[in-house]
This record gives structure tokens, sequence and C-alpha cells, in this order.
């Protein structure tokens, strides 16, 4: 006679299996210890991350509620190339997972291509790349270390726009960097000075800049920056670009107060002054 | 017989009734305005479009912010947005807000725009007191927050103010992220509060534009004007549209339709834009898709950005709807399908499918210099093969470019410019004299 197979009980209520936890069955979820799932180390910031980011005045206008649809998911472009999925976070969100929250901000957030596709079709009307872009700015802030990865090579492009005004400059275009952008890349590169000359704006015309702020403004921009505390945000995750763009910011300030007095003064000879602050 | 037939008659109203009860229980209490509404709700960003705009002019009277009104003088035209409202779309007297991308990557994509205003003689102001949106940055990096996306905003708008050109945004990321941007400050007392201070540090004070303009939208609006002055015939040319996503997805009500344009159903720029250039529209499946430019992937993890770009935009474009040329109306999508379809030739996917901007597309058309003008010698894919098409004389404007570039190198020419070069002074400091001086110069 064949032995009977045993098969191991089944939790109360499927709703409450969930194979990401240790104990399967009927265990309301504000019972649950989501903190177990976390390093010890790392519990403490991971509670206070996600506090900030449930604090902030967005939050709680930005996710109203999740029916599982998965409407968000099947028209995302970033998850038909990554392990990512906007449906995942909303579900975490709504649990209050904070350790599951935890790993998609170390892991997963950055794929996101913030085309706002989720947040036009949800049917909760959740603004779904927003509350994205609250789980970045907060790591940023919080100076995470998925954060510190995913900007050091996008240190150069903070340092253009924080201190130029312009996110891009035309000579960032060279063989070596756009390798995939083909012939084309090599023949703008060689003849980045000459084609800028082309471009019948004056503003336009230099190969650093996409085009040229006046140096009032960009210290006006700069100045935004520091004031609404962005800077010190950076200094958490790269302290060298922060000494940077501070040290810029005081030399391009004095530059500007002085030449607004002589201006104002009448003491200012503009055939002294270069044609562009930029190479002073 | 009349009386049996009338009895037949309510015995259908009553059992019609009794169905609707069955169906829709709620039926008796509920009106079809409140049904309207939620429809305006489902389709709103979390705030409705008409309730901001309520909220800013309560502002305005308070003297909290200054409103920035589209006057008379800057020739508006209106048109609906997806809710049904009313946009009002300036068609002159236009403060240029560059984009970043444009002018670093694609030139040619706002000197086409400044060509066509010179064309159609529209009064317009470009400045070096502009920054960029810094929304690129923002949504690659997350280093930035709300009050600091606020003051770049603020900033820009109140030099746009100040000299009394209404602003018109080039980028489509800058229009989605200024709606939004627009949206906090109207709705959050915190983020004005912590705003004025700083742009009091500045001189300045909060100004809110009327409405967030998007160029596409004013070239749309343009753009039966613009074709009248059409060189080149383009009624055998199959054009597929990309629709930026952050045109229509970022704050979607607050962009225009037109019941002309894909019955409604999709934004009305750039779509009618080609449209009425007289080129034939075609669909493909995944017209709705995101190009794959991603904001942080176009720059450092272009994996993604290339193979999304070819396989989910260009190729339903040219297999399924055959077409001849891509137009789309943003930075980031012009770079990202133009420039992503050279790599997938070493795995035999050649498609070189001519990608330009709808100002470019407009600009060509109406005879502007595809070099000097259209710069389309920025862009990787056949852009040459698609104007040899239409019956553009590629060959020559291509010698000619080619000699005043040699000039150039040589000093032989002095560089072109499409209205008068701003003084040594303007590139340092922001005078408030600066638009009488310069419309001194003869700009139109």
């Amino acid at each position: 006679m064949a032995t009977k197979t045993v098969l191991p009980p089944l939790p109360d209520d499927p709703r409450f299996m969930d194979m990401a936890y240790e104990i399967q069955g009927a265990e309301p979820e504000e019972q649950r210890n989501f903190l177990s799932n976390l390093k010890p180390e790392e519990r403490e910031v991971a509670v206070k991350f996600w506090n900030a980011v449930k604090q902030d005045f967005r939050f709680n206008d930005y996710l109203r509620g999740c029916l599982n649809c998965g409407v968000c998911t099947s028209g995302c472009p970033a998850a038909k190339f990554y392990d990512f999925g906007p449906r995942e976070m909303i579900q975490y969100m709504m649990r209050d997972a904070v350790d599951k929250i935890w790993e998609f901000t170390n892991k997963k957030v950055w794929a996101c291509v913030q085309c706002f596709t989720c947040s036009m079709r949800c049917p909760f009307n959740n603004e779904i790349a927003g509350l994205i872009m609250l789980l970045r700015e907060y790591s940023v802030q919080f100076a995470l270390p998925s954060a510190k990865e995913i900007l050091a090579p996008y240190r150069r492009i903070l340092l253009t726009v924080i201190t130029t005004g312009n996110q891009v400059t035309p000579d960032m275009i060279q063989p070596d960097t756009f390798p995939d952008w083909g012939p084309q890349a090599v023949e703008e590169s060689k003849n980045m000075a000459v084609y800028r000359q082309a471009v019948p704006v004056d503003l336009l015309q230099r190969t650093d800049v996409g085009w040229h702020a006046s140096l009032q403004t960009a210290v006006e921009m700069m100045t935004i920056f520091i004031e609404s505390g962005v800077i010190e945000y950076l200094k958490g995750v790269d302290k060298d670009l922060y000494d940077m763009i501070m040290d810029i910011y005081e030399e391009r300030k004095q530059t500007l107060e002085d030449l607004k007095e002589k201006w104002e003064k009448g003491e200012l000879n503009e055939d002294e002054l270069p044609d562009s602050w930029l190479d002073m | 017989m009349i009386n049996g037939e009338k009895l037949a008659q309510e015995n259908v109203e009553k059992k019609m009734n009794e169905e609707i009860k069955d169906a829709f229980p709620m039926s008796d209490q509920l009106t079809w305005d409140d049904i309207y509404q939620r429809v305006i709700y489902r389709y709103g960003s979390p705030h409705n479009l008409a309730h901001i705009k309520d909220e800013m002019y309560k502002l305005e009277d308070k003297g909290e912010i200054i409103v920035h009104h589209i006057k008379p003088y800057n020739n508006p035209m209106e048109f609906q947005s997806l809710n049904g409202l009313t946009k009002k779309i300036p068609t002159t007297k236009l403060w240029q807000h560059k984009s970043c991308g444009q002018c670093g990557h694609i030139p040619g994509y706002p000197t086409s725009v400044f060509w066509i205003m010179n064309k159609l003689e529209v009064d317009y102001l470009d400045e070096p007191h502009q920054t960029s949106c810094t929304g690129w940055n923002y949504h690659a990096s997350g280093a930035s927050n709300p009050v600091a996306l606020a003051g770049v905003y603020v900033r820009n708008m109140w030099r746009a103010y100040e000299t009394d050109y209404f602003p018109l945004i080039h980028c489509g990321t800058s229009f989605g992220h200024y709606k939004e941007v627009r949206n906090s400050i109207i709705l959050e007392k915190e983020i004005r509060e912590k705003l004025r201070p700083i742009m009091r540090k500045l001189d300045m004070d909060i100004v809110v534009p009327e409405e967030v303009v998007h160029y596409s939208e004013w070239m749309y609006a343009m753009s039966k004007k613009a074709a009248a002055q059409r060189k080149y015939d383009v009624s055998n040319i199959k054009a597929a549209v990309h629709t930026p996503c952050h045109i229509y997805k970022l704050v979607p009500e607050d962009t225009i339709y037109d019941g002309a344009v894909w019955q409604g159903r999709r934004p009305a720029a750039p779509s009618g834009t080609v449209q009425n250039f007289g080129a034939k529209l075609v669909d493909y499946s995944t017209w709705w898709d995101c190009c794959g430019f991603g904001f942080r992937h176009i720059l450092t993890e272009r994996e993604f950005t290339r193979s999304f770009a070819l396989f989910k935009k260009v190729m339903p474009a040219v297999n399924e709807g055959h077409a001849d040329v891509f137009v789309t109306s943003d930075t980031g999508c012009v770079t990202t399908l133009d420039k992503s379809q050279w790599a997938g030739k070493a795995h035999g996917f050649d498609y070189n499918l001519p990608v330009l901007a709808d100002a470019q597309f407009g600009a060509i058309l109406m005879g502007a210099d595809p070099y000097t003008i259209g710069q389309v010698h920025w862009h990787a894919t056949d852009v040459e093969g698609f104007m040899r098409k239409i019956g553009v004389p590629v060959d020559d404007y291509k010698e000619k470019f080619i000699e005043y570039l040699q000039d150039l190198r040589e000093g032989k020419a002095e560089p072109q410019y499409l209205y008068p070069k701003h003084r040594k002074i303007d590139f340092y400091l922001t005078l408030p004299e600066r638009v009488s001086w310069y419309k001194k110069q003869g700009n139109k």
C-alpha cells in the first residue's frame, strides 16, 4: 500500500501568502515585522527614509489607492527592459512595507525613464512617476549608496547645469563618449568650433555651453540652488563636487558684484571685458 | 389599436426603467453633471486645472503672486485642452525659453523656430537671461527639490514678465515640468513661503504666467498660415509622429486637442502641424510609447535608450506605417530617435528613418536653407534623402554651406544672424533698458 502524501497545511487565507516572509499564514499586515527583513545596521536609516518620504507634502496627493490592476506596469517602457515595475512600488507603499521600499529604492528606482505613461493611465489617478521622483529625491538627500553610484558618472552634468544654467554642452559629444552615435559624433566633434560658428544665433556659438547665459543669470541660478538647500544634499553624495560648485559660486558672485558696482557708478568700460565671462 | 400601441410603449418604457434601475441602482440619485465631473477628475492630474486657475486668480487678488496675463497684443488664439477647457495660445510678442538639449545638440531646432517667426513677422525676444528649467536634471538625478524647481521657474518667468514678452517654452520637458511646478506654487502655501525670501534676495517676486505654452502648440496654431508659404509638396510623404510624453502625460489636461486631428483623441501638436503642411499622417501601434530618452539613460545608460528607440518606435513606424519621416516636437525625442538608429546596423537593423522636429520640418518645407537654418548636418539619420524625395536642391545647398564653413574657418566670412547680436554687457548683466535697446536694432 502506497504511503499517503502529507501536504503542509494551507494558510487560512491565501491572501496572506507572501513568500518574502518566513512565516506564512493569516497574520494581519500591521502585525508583521517588516524590519526583520532589513539588516540591523540599515533599520534606522530605512525607517527614517521612508518616514521622510511619507511626510512630504506631495505623498498623499500622489498616492491615492491601488486596484493592483497592473495597467501602470503593462505600459511601462522600463518594465520591458529591467526587473522593474511601478505596480510593485505602489503595492509596497500601500502596505507601508518599509523593507521592500528600502530594497526597491536601492536597486530598482533608477530604472524608471520618467515618461509618466503610468501616471496618465492609472485608473486611480496615482501620480506614480511623481512617487518615483520622491524616492529618488530623498535617496539623494539621504546620500544613499544607490544615489552615489548613479550620480558618479553624472557629476559633470550636475556641475554644468548648476554653474552655467545649461544641462548639456555641445563639446560633450566625443567619439569615445558617444561611440554608439556613429560617424555623426566624429564629424561633430571634428568640426565643433566651425559648426557652432555657423549657427545663426549669437547665444549658440560657443562649444562649451548650449546657449550663453549671462553672468548675472548664472549667479542667480546658483543662488537658488544654494538657498533652497539642494547644494547641501550634494555635500553628502559628492563632497568634491560640492566644494567645486561653492568655490565657483563665491568667485562669480564677487565678479558680478564688482561689475554691478562699477556699472552703477558709470565706471565700467565694456571694451575691457572679455567677450564672455566664461573666459575669465 | 391606438390604445394597444400606447400600452405596449408604456410597457417598453417601464421595462427599460427597470433594467436601468437594475444595472445602475443609483441612477435616480445622480446627475450627469456629477458623472462628467468625475470624468474630468479621472483625466486630471492630482488637482483639476479649473481649480488651479481659480486659485491662481484668488492669489493674484490677494497680492500673493503676480499673474503674467496674455494680452490682446499677444494676438491669442483659443483651443481646447483635454477636458474641454479653453487654452489661450499667444501668437506674437513671445519670450523664447530655449532648451538645453536643442541648443546644445540640435541647434537647427531653435533656429528653425526663429526663422519661421521671422517669416511670419512674429515679434519675439531671445535673451541670455534665461536658464535651463533644470527639469532634465531633476528627472535624471533627483538632485533638486520643489523649492529649487519653483525658484528656477519663477526666475525665468520674472525675466519674461519684466520685458512684457509672453514666455514660449521650447522644450517638452520644460513645458510639462513647468505645468507641474506652477501647480505646486499655486496649491502649496509652504512652497510660496519658502520661495518668496529667495526671490526677494534676487530682487524679484513670484510671477506665474496665465498659461504655460509649448512652442509646438504655437506652431500648430500658426501652421495653416505657415503652410501657405510652403515651397515643396509633401502629399506623397508618409509621416509618423511621436508626441513627446512630457507634453501630454505630465499634467495631461493642460495640452491642446483638436477634433480635426486624430478625431481629438491625440494631442493636436505636432500631428496637426504635419497634417496642415500636407503630409500624410501614418499610424503605428506604439504611437503612445516613450522614445527611450529616459533623462539619465540617454547620458549614462544608453543600452536601454538604443534598444527602446529602435524596437519600440522606429521599427513599428517603418514596418507598420511605412513612414518616410519621423516628426516629433521635443528635445530628447529628436536626439533619441535620431541617434539611436546607427548602432542597430551592427545587428542588421538598417532603418535610417529621417528624424526631424516639427519646426525643422516646417522650415524646410517653407524653403529655409536646410544647413544654415535647419542645421541638418547635426542629424545622424538620412534627412538629406528625405529632402531629395520632396525636391529640395540638397546638393546646391550643401556645396554653398561647405564653402561658407571654409570661409568661416579662414576668416573670410562673418557669421550670419537671424536677429541682431547682443551687446557685450548683455552677457554679463541683466539691464532694465535692454529691450528698448534691442528693439531699436531693427529686430522684428
